[in-house]
């Protein structure tokens, strides 16, 4: 005897951190077909930077795209507008980028992997994690002087420097989170019942990951070594001890885990990138408007982030076009759920860390 | 088992973790971007500030037209405290725009005083009023603008005809 009803999943959910609309047709509690709206939040970002701002104050529209990858939207668009003006941005400037790039990695990881042990039933393992984290954005705001939107970043560096107590600050409190960090991996790694929600479900493989062409952690827990990090070298990423996190797995828990290894990666890079602070200038002076195209790819916490910048010469640029990850991994989204039950697809759409205002913009 | 019970029993017995806020402050890290303060005796009226800001939240309202006395409007609900204003400033070393690390309440019962706030914060009594004047003083500013332009124009046109 078939049941078939359609259970609607958002706009708005108690599992969901941001609008996202799912309507799947279910057949005895088994998923057969799934509508994906993702349209909820959008606010015509890209339009007003090619109208209301100049070149000069687009970052700061860009910064507010998403509150997570904040500082990756501004990157992009500064190693863009750098290209075009050829600015040489100096060494210390762009340790100072890397820093505050790989802080933000890590409270959107953390967030990430906590609403995923939510969602799973660990409601106290959201809370704990949540507990960490305040420590990143603590960091985040007194490096950068904003808790969520850092407006950090500025053509030919950064705004600020940092100073000598900033520093050892920086060092005691990451050493602190590694060590939390490092326990909570060891629960995501050998807890039974957290192994059972996750182990097994909604596998995505090589092939698929390739067909489909996802990014980010989903892509390198299915064994795609994909990072725009190692690719285009944006920043001295190979100076500070990046390595690539691989998981072959393609589950739920995978992804879980290529997160938690990256926050482990980025906490170390951070230290050696601080230790190596280079002396030097912050900022430098450039001169002219930008002219021509150009495309830039910047890793996300959630995957490579595209960037298209057109000038003309004048104030005002021709075109900002962005793709974010979460665009790009919504395809695989929509098919991993056929076959599934529905009670497993909030964890699945949380292992996504899907990004709707980045989405939307 | 007896490491999970320790670690209950210290958990009930250690300090919160998270602060009171509305009753007490939060504290904020040194070098916070926090409420624009203006010193209008510095000031040479040079406008960069209101062309920089973002969202809008600084206004200069040209009051006298013949003289081309400006007042400083600021709206710290409108803000975005990204201190792109304090960074365009030429006299900002000497302390005309600051950028302090207080945090303003948010819009409620009382408007904050203080003179360095600007002129129209301090004028409202109501603070459900604030909005809807802000509204009205983007208006205003935007059409006497119109007017200085036009009076500068036809003083220039005066200054012509009176040389031939």
């Amino acid at each position: 005897m078939s049941n078939k009803v359609v259970v609607p999943f958002g706009s708005q959910h108690i599992c969901l951190p941001e609008p996202v609309s799912f309507l799947f047709d279910t057949e005895n509690e088994v998923i057969t077909d799934v509508k994906v709206d993702v349209g909820y939040v959008h606010r015509g970002i890209e339009k007003a930077a090619i109208t209301k701002f100049d070149f000069t104050n687009v970052s700061y529209l860009l910064t507010r795209v998403c509150g997570f990858c904040s500082i990756t939207h501004a990157s992009g668009y500064h190693h863009g507008i750098e290209k075009l003006l050829n600015i040489e941005v100096p060494k210390r400037a762009q340790y100072l980028r890397l820093i505050t790039v790989e802080l933000d990695r890590i409270h959107s990881h953390v967030l990430a992997n906590a609403h995923v042990g939510e969602v799973v039933g660990y409601e106290n393992m959201f809370m704990q994690s949540v507990k960490y984290r305040d420590d990143v954005m603590w960091l985040l705001e007194a490096i950068t002087g904003n808790r969520v939107q850092y407006d950090y970043y500025t053509i030919g560096g950064v705004r600020r420097d940092i100073d000598n107590n900033m520093v050892e600050e920086i060092k005691k409190r990451l050493k602190k989170f590694k060590e939390h960090m490092l326990r909570i991996k060891e629960f995501y790694d050998s807890d039974y019942t957290f192994g059972l929600k996750t182990k097994g479900i909604s596998v995505i493989s090589k092939e698929m990951a390739k067909r489909y062409n996802v990014v980010g952690p989903i892509a390198r827990a299915s064994g795609l070594d994909t990072d725009c990090r190692k690719e285009f070298k944006y920043l001295p990423y190979d100076e500070v001890g990046y390595e690539l996190q691989l998981y072959t797995e393609g589950d739920v828990w995978a992804r879980n885990m290529v997160r938690q290894d990256e926050i482990l990666n980025s906490i170390d890079m951070i230290l050696n990138a601080i230790d190596n602070l280079p002396e030097g200038e912050v900022k430098v002076k450039y001169k002219g408007r930008p002219k021509g195209e150009v495309f830039v790819r910047v890793e996300a916490p959630r995957g490579e982030c595209f960037y298209y910048i057109k000038g003309n010469g004048t104030k005002v640029l021709e075109r900002v076009r962005i793709r974010v990850p979460t665009y790009s991994n919504i395809p695989v989204l929509k098919e991993l759920f056929v076959g599934e039950k529905y009670s497993d697809a909030q964890a699945i759409v949380l292992s996504f860390d899907p990004c709707m205002s980045c989405t939307a913009r | 088992m007896l490491g999970m019970f320790l670690e209950s029993l210290n958990n009930l017995f250690s300090k919160p973790v998270t602060v009171k806020y509305p009753y007490e402050p939060s504290p904020e890290p040194e070098g916070f971007r926090g409420v624009i303060y203006y010193n209008e005796e510095l000031c040479i009226f040079c406008d960069k500030c209101e062309n920089v800001c973002p969202p809008g939240a600084i206004i200069f309202d040209v009051v006298d037209i013949e003289s081309g006395k400006k007042e400083y409007n600021y709206n710290p609900y409108l803000c975005i405290y990204c201190g792109a204003c304090v960074d365009v400033c030429p006299k900002s070393e000497e302390g005309c725009l600051i950028q302090s690390n207080e945090r303003i309440k948010p819009l409620g019962r009382e408007l904050p005083r203080d003179k360095r706030l600007g002129y129209l914060i301090n004028r409202i009594e109501n603070p459900k009023e604030f909005e809807k004047e802000w509204s009205k003083l983007e208006i205003r500013a935007k059409e006497n603008r119109e007017r200085l332009k036009e009076y500068k124009k036809a003083q220039r046109a005066k200054k012509a005809v009176k040389k031939e």
